[in-house]
C-alpha cells in the first residue's frame, strides 16, 4: 500500500490499528509499523495527526526492540545451555538433534 | 551442415547412454563387506564410533608402521586422512590417533593373517570390572594390579572420535583396490596439496549420544516431530533346561550349571566368540545331553540339575543379573521359582577354550577351578573337584583348584552381588560378616582354562574365530535317529585324534556329566555313556562356521510348507543385540537342548501343539529325518533384559544393574573415490565472483545512464485509461 496516496486521518487509523494488533504478542507487526510509518512520523513536514503517529511509531519501535532483545537473549541462552539443562532442555526442544548432546 | 552436426551430437549421446553407467557410479567405488564400529551407551558414557551426519571424508594413507602414524598426526598437510591399518598394527597406532585425532577422519582396519598377529582384544583388561562381586581385585586403572585380560585395549568401552570400519580377511581384494588407487594418486606424500587424491568416505552416523539416560529419554519422548527411537536396551533371552521337571509342589535341591551365550566385538555383526563363549556353551549343551542319557528315564531323585545359558553377559552381566534379581523376588524359573538356598552347588563353565590352541600337540587341556572357599562349603567344593579330577585323569587332562575370592569375570559375580545385597539388608553393612556368609549360601565354582591371565588372546574380538581354538571340521553324517559316533570309535578308526579340540571338549563334557551324575544319583557312574566328539564337532560347526548345518537343520522349527528353508551359510551372530528382536543364538541353543535331551513323542503337529503339561514345553521341530517331530522338554527361555529397564524410575547412574544400550543408525557404508585437487573448484569460485561483480558494475552503469539509453519510454501511458487506473489502485491497496 502506498502511504502517499492515503489521507492523513487514514494514516493515523492504520498506524494505531497496527500498534493494537502488535499488542497481542505480535512484535513483528510492531516492527513493521515502526519502519513503515517512520517517514510519516519524523521526516514529513508536520501535519495534524503526525504527533499521534509519532507516539505510536515510538511505542511500536520500543516494544519491538524489547521483544527483540528478549528473544535474542533467550535464543542465545537456549542454544548455549540446552545440552546442560538435560531433560528440561529436551522437553523445550521441538526438534532434538540426533547424535549429540 | 546443421543436420550433420545434430546427427553427430545424437550419435554421441546414444553412445554415452549405451555405456549406461550413472555418473555416481563412475565417481565412487563402494567397499563391500566392511563392518562398522558403532555406538553403545551405558549409564554414564557413550562408547564406540560415529561419523558426522553426512559421513567422514579423508585422504587415503596406508599405515605400515609407527612412522606412518606419526607422520599422519604431525606432518601430513592434505588432511584429514583415512588411515588404512592392519590388525597387526592396530593396537599400536590407535593410541597415537586417539591422542591427536585432529588429522584423522577415520580408520579402515583390515585383517591379513599372513602379516601375523598374536593378540587382539578391544575389551577391558578387567571385563565387567564395575559389576564384580565382593573380593575382586582386578583393576584396569591401577597399573600394578594383576588383570585377567592382559591384552585388552579397552577400546570397546571408549568414545572414539572418528569412524572405524573392519574388513575381514575374505575382503582383502577391497584393500588391494584401495592400494592401487593409493599408489596411483597419493604416492608422492610430500606434494599432496592441490592434487587429485585417492580418498575414502565412511558413513556410520549414530543417532544416540551422551548416555543411556539421555537416549532412552529421547526415544520415549512423544515430541511432535521427532518421536523416533535413538537407542534400544541390549538384551535377549536366557535359556534354561532342568534335568528333571521342575515343580512347585516337590521342591528339590538344585545344582546350577551355567555358561554364557554371547560374545561381542567393536564391529557390527563380527562377534565369532569361539574361545570367548562358544566353547563354554557347546560344553554345557553336550554335558547336558550326556547326563540326560546317563540318568534312566522315569526315575526321580531329590536333587535336580538346572543347566542355564546366560545371554548379554559381555555387557555387565545382563542375563545373570536378571536371573539373580528374579530369584531374589521369587520369580525364576517361572514354573517353580528357586531361592538361593535351594541351589546346593553353582558351577560355571567360564572362560574356556583359549588354551586349546597351545595344547594342540598333547592330550592335556589344563583346567582350573576358582572357588571362594569357606568353612561350610569346603566339603562340597573339594568333593566336586576330586570327582572331576578323577574323571578328567581318565583322559589325561588335569584340573587344579584355586581357592580365592578374586574370581575371574563370570556370571557368578551377579549372584554374589545380589547375595551381598541380601546380607547387607539383614545385618547392615558389615562386609567381613557378609563375605563369610556369602560363600555359604550356595557353594560356588568357576571352571576356566587359565590362571591369573586369560589364555584367550582374542577375548571378545572380531578375530576370535574357529581357527583360534584349532577347530577343524570333520563333516561326519548323523544317523537318522540322531545317533552320534562315540569319541572312542572316532579315535579308534583314526577319524579324530586325542589332541583334537572336539575330543577334548567332549571329554570335559563327559567329566562334568559324570561328576553331576554322582551328585544327583549319589553313586559313581558305571555305564558307558560318554559325550560324543562327533556331536561337539557338529555343534562347533553350527556356531562357528555355518548355520546351514546338520544340527540346526534338525533343531529348527518345522515349517508348514514343504520347501526346505535355507539357513544362512555363516555363523549365528553371538552378539547379544537389542532386546527388540529375538536373537538366533539363544533360540538355536534352546532348540538344540530340546532336541538332544527332550522326549520325542509320537504325535502329529496338531496333537503336539495341543499338549499342555505344566512342567513341560512342547516344540514341533524338524527332527533328524526332517519330517517333523514333537518334543516334550523342560527347556525354556527367560528374558535377559537388565532390571534397569524394567524397574520404573530406575536411576541409571546408580551402578546397580547393567545399563547398556545400542544406538540406532540408518546406514553404514564405505566408498572410495578420487577427490579433485581443488583447482577446478577454486577457478569456478573465482569466475563466479568476477561475473557477479561485473554484473553489478554493468547494472549500475545502465541505471545511471538509463535516461540516455531508454529515451523513448512513453511515460504515464499505462495509467492513461480509467480502467487501468482502477486496476493499479486495486493492486496498490
Amino acid at each position: 500500500m502506498d502511504l502517499n496516496r492515503l489521507p492523513n486521518d487514514k494514516k493515523l487509523q492504520l498506524c494505531r490499528w497496527y500498534f493494537k494488533v502488535g499488542c497481542v504478542f505480535l512484535p513483528f507487526v510492531w516492527a513493521v509499523n515502526a519502519i513503515w510509518f517512520f517517514r510519516e512520523a519524523f521526516l514529513k513536514s508536520p501535519f495534524e495527526e503526525q504527533k499521534q503517529i509519532k507516539k505510536y511509531v515510538l511505542l511500536s519501535a520500543s516494544g519491538a526492540l524489547v521483544w527483540a532483545v528478549a528473544l535474542i537473549a533467550w535464543v542465545t541462552v537456549f542454544q548455549l545451555q540446552r545440552a546442560s539443562w538435560g531433560a528440561t532442555g529436551d522437553a523445550l526442544s521441538f526438534i532434538v538433534p540426533l547424535g549429540r548432546a | 551442415m546443421y543436420f550433420h552436426i545434430i546427427l553427430l551430437l545424437l550419435g554421441a549421446l546414444c553412445n554415452k547412454l549405451s555405456i549406461s553407467e550413472r555418473l555416481h557410479e563412475q565417481i565412487y567405488s563402494s567397499i563391500e563387506g566392511g563392518a562398522a564400529c558403532f555406538r553403545r551407551l551405558n549409564g554414564s558414557h557413550q562408547a564406540g564410533c560415529s561419523s558426522a551426519n553426512n559421513g567422514a571424508v579423508g585422504v587415503v594413507h596406508f599405515v605400515i608402521d609407527q612412522t606412518d602414524a606419526n607422520w599422519l598426526v604431525n606432518n601430513a598437510s592434505a588432511g584429514p586422512y583415512m588411515a588404512i591399518v592392519s590388525t597387526m598394527m592396530f593396537n599400536q597406532v590407535i593410541d597415537t590417533f586417539l591422542k591427536q585425532p585432529g588429522n584423522i577422519a577415520g580408520v579402515l582396519l583390515f585383517h591379513n593373517s599372513s602379516l601375523g598377529i598374536f593378540a587382539f582384544s578391544q575389551d577391558s583388561k578387567c571385563p565387567n570390572e564395575y559389576f564384580s562381586g565382593p573380593g575382586s581385585t582386578c583393576s584396569s586403572t591401577e597399573s600394578s594390579a594383576s588383570v585377567w585380560n592382559e591384552r585388552g585395549s579397552n577400546l570397546m568401552r571408549q568414545d572414539i572420535p572418528f569412524p572405524i570400519f573392519f574388513l575381514p580377511e575374505s575382503r582383502l581384494d577391497e584393500i588391494k583396490k584401495i592400494e592401487e588407487c593409493f599408489q596411483r594418486f597419493n604416492r608422492d606424500i610430500d606434494n599432496q596439496n592441490g592434487r587429485p587424491l585417492c580418498s575414502v568416505q565412511m558413513h556410520s552416523f549414530m543417532f544416540a549420544a551422551v548416555d543411556s539416560t539421555v537416549c532412552m529419554r529421547r526415544s520415549a519422548s512423544s515430541a511432535l516431530i521427532t518421536s523416533a527411537k535413538v537407542c534400544d536396551p541390549l538384551g535377549d533371552h536366557n535359556v534354561y533346561y532342568s534335568l528333571l521337571p521342575l515343580s512347585k509342589d516337590t521342591k528339590k535341591q538344585v545344582v546350577m550349571v551355567t555358561a554364557r551365550i554371547d560374545s561381542a566385538s567393536l564391529f557390527d555383526g563380527m562377534s565369532p566368540g569361539a574361545a570367548s563363549s562358544a566353547v563354554g556353551m557347546v560344553t554345557l549343551i553336550t554335558a547336558a545331553a550326556t547326563l540326560s542319557q546317563m540318568i534312566p528315564a522315569g526315575k526321580t531323585y531329590d536333587k535336580n540339575v538346572l543347566w542355564t545359558l546366560f545371554n548379554g553377559e559381555t555387557f555387565d552381566y545382563i542375563g545373570s543379573q536378571k536371573v539373580a534379581y528374579d530369584m531374589r523376588h521369587g520369580e525364576w524359573p517361572s514354573v517353580a521359582p528357586l531361592g538361593f538356598d535351594d541351589v546346593v552347588l553353582y558351577l560355571e563353565l567360564g572362560q574356556i577354550g583359549g588354551s586349546l590352541l597351545t595344547h594342540m600337540e598333547d592330550d592335556d587341556w589344563p583346567l582350573n577351578i576358582f572357588a571362594p572357599i569357606g568353612a561350610n562349603n569346603l566339603d562340597v567344593v573339594s568333593d566336586i573337584v576330586n570327582d572331576m579330577n578323577v574323571n578328567l585323569k581318565l583322559f589325561n587332562m588335569s584340573l587344579q583348584l584355586t581357592s580365592t575370592h578374586n574370581l575371574p569375570p563370570s556370571s557368578l559375580h551377579s549372584f554374589r552381588r545380589t547375595l551381598q545385597d541380601i546380607q547387607e539388608e539383614k545385618y547392615g553393612k558389615n562386609h567381613s560378616l557378609a563375605d563369610v556368609n556369602l560363600d555359604n549360601v550356595m557353594p560356588q565354582m568357576v571352571l576356566v582354562d587359565h590362571n591369573d591371565h586369560y589364555t584367550n588372546m582374542y577375548y571378545n574380538s572380531a578375530l576370535d574365530e574357529y581357527s583360534k581354538i584349532g577347530f577343524d571340521y570333520h563333516n561326519i553324517s548323523i544317523g537318522n535317529d540322531g545317533t552320534f559316533i562315540s569319541t572312542k570309535d572316532l579315535i579308534a578308526n583314526g577319524t579324530m585324534k586325542r589332541t583334537d579340540s572336539q575330543v577334548k571338549i567332549s571329554r570335559l563334557a563327559t567329566a562334568v556329566a559324570r561328576t553331576l551324575y554322582k551328585r544327583v544319583v549319589g553313586e559313581s557312574y558305571t555305564g558307558n555313556v560318554t559325550a560324543s566328539a562327533h556331536l561337539v564337532d557338529e555343534m562347533l560347526y553350527c556356531f562357528l562356521k555355518s548355520q546351514a548345518c546338520r544340527l540346526l537343520l534338525a533343531a529348527d522349527y518345522a515349517k508348514s510348507g514343504s520347501g526346505e528353508e535355507n539357513l544362512p551359510e555363516k555363523p549365528a551372530p553371538l552378539y547379544v543385540g537389542v532386546a527388540a528382536w529375538p536373537g538366533t543364538a539363544p533360540v538355536f541353543a534352546g532348540h538344540l537342548l530340546a532336541l538332544l535331551t527332550g522326549t520325542h513323542l509320537k504325535a502329529n503337529r496338531t496333537q503336539c501343539e495341543a499338549m499342555d503339561k505344566v512342567q513341560y514345553s512342547y516344540y514341533w521341530l524338524r527332527g533328524w529325518n526332517h519330517s517333523g517331530v514333537c518334543i516334550q522338554t523342560t527347556m525354556n527361555f527367560s528374558q535377559a533384559i537388565s532390571p534397569a529397564f524394567t524397574i520404573s524410575n530406575y536411576d541409571f547412574t546408580s551402578g546397580e544393574f547393567s545399563t547398556w544400550t545400542e544406538s540406532v543408525w540408518r546406514e553404514l557404508w564405505v566408498r572410495v573415490f578420487v577427490s579433485a585437487g581443488g583447482g577446478g573448484a577454486r577457478a569456478a569460485g573465482i569466475a563466479g565472483a568476477l561475473v557477479t561483480v561485473m554484473a553489478a558494475v554493468v547494472t549500475y552503469w545502465l541505471r545511471t545512464r538509463a535516461r540516455y539509453i531508454f529515451v523513448d519510454t512513453p511515460t504515464g501511458s499505462l495509467v492513461s485509461g480509467d480502467a487501468a487506473t482502477g486496476i493499479l489502485r486495486t493492486v496498490n491497496c
